[in-house]
């Protein structure tokens, strides 16, 4: 017989643990936790739509770069709140997606892939010009100060994780998910069976490009700064990636898990190891894809320690 | 009422490069038919699916469905106006349950697609199976699966592409019993097999392609006849 987890009640039960922490925690566990929900929702982000439909996004960069900007540059130059700024940016984003992954999703499997990682790269450069840096500031960023406490930041992360935790939730278990992993399995054959493939593709890049743009706008906040090659660092694609592969890449809680585990031991090697860290830390990596690509939580169902559906 | 054929390719052309995969077809299916379509590897047989199903495009000529001209359509279009298809290498989802790969087939959602989808697995015996993922079945039950994910899209027309290979002859018989059953409920067939045995002994009509023309067409006793015609293009 197979025991049920009360998968929502521990969820909700952590939660309010979680929204407890500035009461009692140091700075340094609030700003970690702060890192840890950002990647969190960049690689759940990353994971509803490249997990579920299989179309690898080497991109990610440039929803975080491009909503970072907005976001900021609204806050920096214009005074906006970071309450409207944050959700502009992420709208902004999630607009402009539409348009390119109307053009770039017919395109399949790597050579999609590659297009992702040059319309970041493209956009880095971009920003970094003497032609826009009028609106961008150019090569030398922007500092900025949002007028934002830390616990008000946790707390507004901690809220966007929980949110993009259940939109995940909800599209697994739902048909548009179904048709999203069909898309995956074999697209000819899904839309000969009636599925609108290009349709249901787009709406899951906007969905990630629209969390993931949240996120990235808060990161810059978070950090006081933002210029070109930081904010489309191919760092900010790849971490997500990983951490979503750490904890099962298609399943809804995998990449939370993943983001956490990864961030924690990626402390305590740099904190201990310091020469070494990277090094080891590679070691870590490859042997999680030889021994482990389905990730943690995949291995776990696997092994029947979790059930098989596809709802967690 | 008219006794319009249910599907009408008209004077249709394909070329892959210099080669002519369909050259100048044109073929009536009538309503309710069960019809066979043979002839040799590369004749063009899976090529005038995949023209029907709108998976490539016809270079020239037009394909009529119920009438409604579905030339250039694409595939999500034509499959939700009733033409379903299986293909020669079984084609269902393998990392889904048997219950998810009919649920995502089916128009609307919730209790209806549920109940629906469990009918169709009572009917092709594979209910006890429901929330097995689909790569679990066997070769035979995976056809069986991709036959009731057709169903599921409530096709009117519906193209098999070699249904019979590779199963044993009691599913052959199952396949085909089913078959027959949803003919009487008034699906239209179109098989493309290579048994001769299943196309006489269950087609009423039969169409032979070769080089991607139309060679021959009848009554499949008519066709039969004409074995010697078939064995000087088919040898034997």
């Amino acid at each position: 017989m197979k025991k049920k987890i009360p998968i929502w009640l521990g969820t909700v039960a952590l939660m309010v643990f979680l929204a407890m922490i500035p009461f009692f925690a140091s700075d340094y566990w609030i700003t970690l936790l702060v890192l840890i929900f950002i990647f969190a929702v960049y690689a759940s982000g990353w994971n509803l739509f490249s997990g579920l439909t299989g179309y690898t996004n080497f991109g990610l960069a440039w929803f975080i770069g491009v909503s970072g900007y907005v976001s900021s540059l609204l806050i920096a130059d214009y005074n906006l709140p970071w309450v409207f700024a944050w959700p502009v940016g992420a709208v902004f984003i999630s607009i402009v997606s539409i348009g390119v992954g109307y053009i770039l999703l017919r395109i399949r499997g790597v050579y999609f892939a590659i297009s992702m990682v040059a319309l970041a790269e493209g956009t880095r450069e971009l920003f970094g010009t003497e032609y826009l840096s009028p609106i961008t500031h150019g090569g030398k960023g922007v500092p900025f100060v949002a007028g934002i406490q830390l616990s008000t930041l946790y707390w507004a992360i901690l809220f966007i994780a929980f949110i993009s935790l259940l939109v995940c939730y909800k599209i697994a278990s739902s048909k548009f998910g179904l048709r999203l992993v069909a898309i995956r399995e074999d697209e000819q054959a899904a839309e000969t069976l009636g599925i609108h493939a290009t349709r249901d593709k787009i709406l899951a890049f906007i969905l990630s490009a629209f969390f993931v743009g949240l996120a990235g706008a808060i990161h810059f906040t978070y950090q006081n700064y933002i210029d070109p090659s930081f904010a489309f660092s191919i760092h900010l694609t790849l971490t997500p990636i990983v951490m979503a592969l750490f904890g099962g890449v298609g399943t809804v809680f995998g990449p939370f898990i993943g983001a956490t585990l990864f961030t924690l031991i990626h402390e305590v090697l740099w904190a201990e190891l310091t020469i070494l860290y990277m090094a080891i830390f590679g070691g870590i990596l490859m042997a999680l894809i030889l021994f482990f690509p389905q990730g943690l939580l995949g291995w776990m169902k696997e092994k029947g320690i979790l059930p098989r559906i596809r709802k967690i | 009422m008219t006794r319009e054929p249910i599907l009408k390719i008209v004077d249709v052309v394909k070329k892959f490069g210099e080669v002519m995969a369909v050259d100048h077809c044109s073929i009536d299916f009538e309503r309710g038919s069960i019809t066979g379509l043979i002839g040799p590897n590369g004749a063009g047989k899976t090529t005038l699916f995949n023209l029907i199903t709108g998976v490539l495009q016809p270079d020239s000529g037009n394909i009529f469905f119920k009438g409604g001209d579905i030339t250039g359509k694409r595939p999500y279009e034509i499959a939700r106006r009733g033409v379903g298809r299986t293909y020669q290498l079984i084609r269902i989802f393998p990392k889904m349950t048997l219950l998810e790969n009919l649920i995502v087939v089916g128009k609307g959602k919730g209790e209806k697609a549920v109940e629906r989808a469990m009918d169709l697995l009572r009917l092709i015996k594979l209910i006890g199976k429901k929330e097995e993922y689909a790569s679990d079945l066997s070769f035979g039950q995976q056809k069986l699966l991709s036959l009731a994910q057709v169903l599921m899209l409530d096709a009117e027309l519906i193209l098999l592409d070699e249904p019979a290979a590779g199963i044993n002859p009691t599913l052959q018989n199952e396949l085909m019993d089913l078959i027959h059953q949803l003919n009487r409920d008034g699906k239209t067939f179109i098989i493309v097999e290579h048994d001769m045995n299943v196309i006489m002994g269950h087609c009423q009509n039969a169409v032979a392609l070769n080089y991607g023309q139309k060679i021959a067409e009848g009554p499949c006793s008519e066709i039969q006849k004409n074995e010697l015609l078939l064995e000087h293009y088919f040898g034997r």
